[in-house]
């Protein structure tokens, strides 16, 4: 990390924050880790829980028990043996995921990723949170203010003055007058103040990939204050797109995304009382419109856009806040010394930051691809080939013959979703590969092995982990500790 | 189950405690919670290391008493008497509530066939009831200081997590995890203001006295390995 640089936050008094999105990736516990902030703390303040992956219900077939796991564990010996090829020569009637790792049935289980004697972000199961967005917010602000030297400045930028080059020379506030830096980080959210309106970029739209365009959020309580809480996101397949289900300490939240062009606002209503019962039935739903696409550039000039600013995805796999992170993390690594230097590094960010983009969109579209349902307009169309981006169609066609792995494709630092999660979507929606048994001679006997080390392991954690709930109680009351 | 209830001379009048170390008893334990100012008497015997509460993950001080679960290689010397026996083995049944001494009556210590008496006939407590009222005002502040010493430790991050290997005779190994002492280089490097002021707080002294029990892992290594020596296997079997 580069010193000898000051961050000044403007922030809006007036415009209020999104407040939700409160799923996250494994991702976050270094990003804290690095900004020096106590997991003990974080969850003291954040209502915060764990998460270990996700849960998608009814996204194959529809039918009642149709449910896989996305879980945050690689496969046992992930960069040894690629296990997928074991797996389908011998399924057995297990699921890819169970035969690979421990966390399917942890989730199962309701158990914690760790236990209260593990230290702070120190993990026995791969793990990231749940937590609540607004006070997650409030929390970092006062991290970065009090303990950072972040400068916050209450204000409305009305302006943002301008070079000859098209460089931002200064934003012009009416509370505080004229704020000048040499970089400008466009957090705006979908207003994309300086990037978009300033600087003229425009967004591209994926809605033609990606048909939700709206959600109704809804926070829900606890029938009772020790009901147990998921440790992974439940996200069910509905008519017109999916409910999330978050658990949190103090309540659940969740929320119904679809298509407006495959459903009207109140049936959306009426799939989401649905889902949530009638005991819920007199809570209102808060609308969002999503606009799923981003920005053609995010770094132009001396402003780069992180967060809504750059785009934003459907929720389905967490995305937004692990890619401000992946951002942030790009920024702060890659500061620009001088105004010279900075157009190198901004291509360098943009090949980077369009990358992800895209591959995100790809592995989005992934979940709808391989649906086999067939009962609403929502997923027929989702599975015509003009809708699935070519290079998705690509893989989808070499991975008949060849499953994927960690080399196969996947070789940037920091996939965002690497070789892994496509493994546990693909067989988890009962894509098959074509394999010839003969091909796995070479590596049965490890295997093997590794297949039987995860029957052993799965054991172990399921006899010595907690359960979530008690142990999110125990870190809020005595505290994890830091070795 | 425990049913812990304040101890008084007329409705345990008649209450009866097993008090001699035996492993059905509670003296099953590998590593048994310690306090502070035991710390001179246990460094000339046991390993003092740090380990961590199941149920809270809070530090706390103890004596490593044997390799696997539910072993006590001390067993004999505590019968005997030959060698201290930590105050939370002497303690058995007995807690504080307040300042009054409690009693868990479904303790297996406390039983009609037990070997001592808590009160005479005229109600009067005991040798041993006196004896286990002397180590509670041990064993109380003493519990209070760990704490303090422990928490001045953390914060000048002076504690390290370590691990204990021993290869026995039998061919088997033993890797004890979850256990943490103080790590030298940190101690070496601290600035002289630290030092002082634990000198004078009598930390340092408490700190090399840990550091100084490290040597008898291999002794408790030692003494676990002539189990599976000829002769040995009877005691063996009697621990297990």
């Amino acid at each position: 990390m580069k010193t000898g640089f000051s961050v000044t936050l403007v922030e809006s008094p007036t415009v209020p924050i999104i407040g939700v999105g409160e799923g996250t990736w494994p991702t976050l516990r270094s990003s804290l880790q690095k900004m020096g902030v106590s997991e003990t703390e974080f969850f003291r303040h954040c209502n915060v829980a764990f998460k270990q992956g996700a849960k998608f219900a009814r996204w194959t077939t529809g039918a009642d028990d149709d449910a896989y796991y996305h879980p945050l564990m690689l496969p046992q010996g992930f960069t040894q043996v690629n296990l997928v090829p074991h797996w389908l020569c011998n399924e057995q009637g297990r699921s890819f995921c169970e035969t690979v790792c421990p966390q399917g049935q942890l989730c199962d289980e309701g158990l914690a990723p760790k236990a209260i004697t593990t230290p702070e972000y120190q993990a026995v199961a791969n793990y990231a949170y749940h937590l609540d967005a607004g006070k997650f917010a409030a929390f970092l602000q006062q991290h970065c203010t009090q303990k950072l030297g972040v400068r916050h400045v209450l204000a409305d930028v009305t302006q943002a003055n301008q070079t000859e080059q098209g460089d931002i020379r200064s934003l012009v506030t009416p509370q505080a007058g004229e704020i000048a830096g040499d970089l400008y980080v466009d957090c705006t959210g979908n207003a994309a103040l300086l990037l978009g309106k300033t600087l003229g970029v425009p967004f591209k739209d994926c809605s033609d990939v990606l048909f939700c365009d709206a959600a109704l959020a809804l926070q829900v309580p606890y029938d009772t204050p020790d009901e147990p809480m998921a440790s992974h996101t439940i996200s069910t397949a509905q008519p017109a797109g999916w409910i999330w289900d978050i658990g949190l300490p103090t309540r659940r939240g969740t929320g119904y995304v679809y298509s407006t062009r495959h459903t009207s606002d109140a049936d959306a209503y009426d799939t989401l009382m649905r889902y949530l019962g009638p005991r819920h039935a007199k809570l209102t739903p808060r609308k969002i419109s999503i606009r799923g696409g981003h920005r053609t550039t995010f770094w132009k000039n001396n402003c780069v856009a992180v967060g809504l600013a750059a785009g934003f995805l459907e929720p389905l796999e967490s995305s937004a806040i692990v890619l401000t992170e992946l951002s942030a993390k790009l920024i702060a690594e890659q500061m620009p010394a001088n105004r010279e230097v900075m157009d190198i590094l901004a291509a360098r960010f943009n090949d980077v930051t369009h990358y992800r983009w895209g591959r995100i969109i790809d592995f989005l579209k992934l979940h709808y691809v391989l649906t086999q349902r067939r009962d609403s307009a929502f997923w027929r169309d989702n599975i015509d080939p003009d809708t699935v981006p070519l290079r998705l169609k690509n893989l989808l066609h070499l991975w008949k013959y060849q499953p994927p792995w960690f080399f196969d494709e996947f070789d940037r630092l920091e996939e965002v979703f690497p070789a892994a999660s496509y493994q546990y979507v693909l067989y988890g929606m009962n894509f098959r590969t074509e394999v010839d048994p003969s091909d796995n001679l070479g590596t049965g006997s490890i295997a093997m092995k590794l297949m039987n080390d995860n029957v052993s392991l799965t054991r172990q954690m399921r006899s010595q982990l907690p359960k979530n709930r008690d142990l999110v109680k125990r870190i809020v009351e005595y505290g994890l500790q830091t070795i | 189950m425990s049913n812990i209830v304040v101890l008084d001379s007329l409705s345990h009048r008649k209450l009866r405690v097993h008090a001699q170390p035996a492993l059905q008893y509670g003296d099953n334990q590998r590593f048994v919670a310690v306090v502070v100012n035991e710390f001179p008497i246990l460094s000339l015997h046991y390993p003092i290391l740090f380990s961590k509460d199941a149920d809270t993950g809070q530090f706390y001080c103890g004596a490593m008493l044997g390799f696997d679960a539910g072993e006590n290689l001390f067993l004999d010397e505590h019968r005997a008497q030959r060698l201290y026996r930590p105050l939370n083995l002497q303690r058995g049944p007995f807690f504080t509530a307040g300042s009054d001494l409690a009693v868990d009556l479904e303790h297996p210590r406390v039983a009609p066939s037990g070997d001592q008496a808590l009160f005479d006939e005229a109600g009067a407590p005991t040798v041993y009831l006196q004896s286990i009222m002397g180590l509670m005002r041990d064993l109380r502040p003493g519990l209070e200081r760990s704490r303090i010493f422990i928490d001045t430790l953390l914060s000048l991050n002076l504690i390290e997590p370590m691990t204990i290997e021993a290869r026995f005779d039998d061919g088997s190994n033993r890797e004890v995890t979850g256990l943490y002492t103080v790590n030298r280089e940190r101690l070496q490097e601290l600035a002289d203001a630290a030092v002082v002021d634990l000198f004078r707080r009598g930390y340092l002294q408490l700190v090399y006295l840990m550091l100084a029990s490290l040597k008898h892992v291999p002794t408790l290594a030692q003494k676990k390995n002539d189990l599976f020596l000829p002769g040995g296997e009877s005691r063996a079997s009697g621990l297990a």
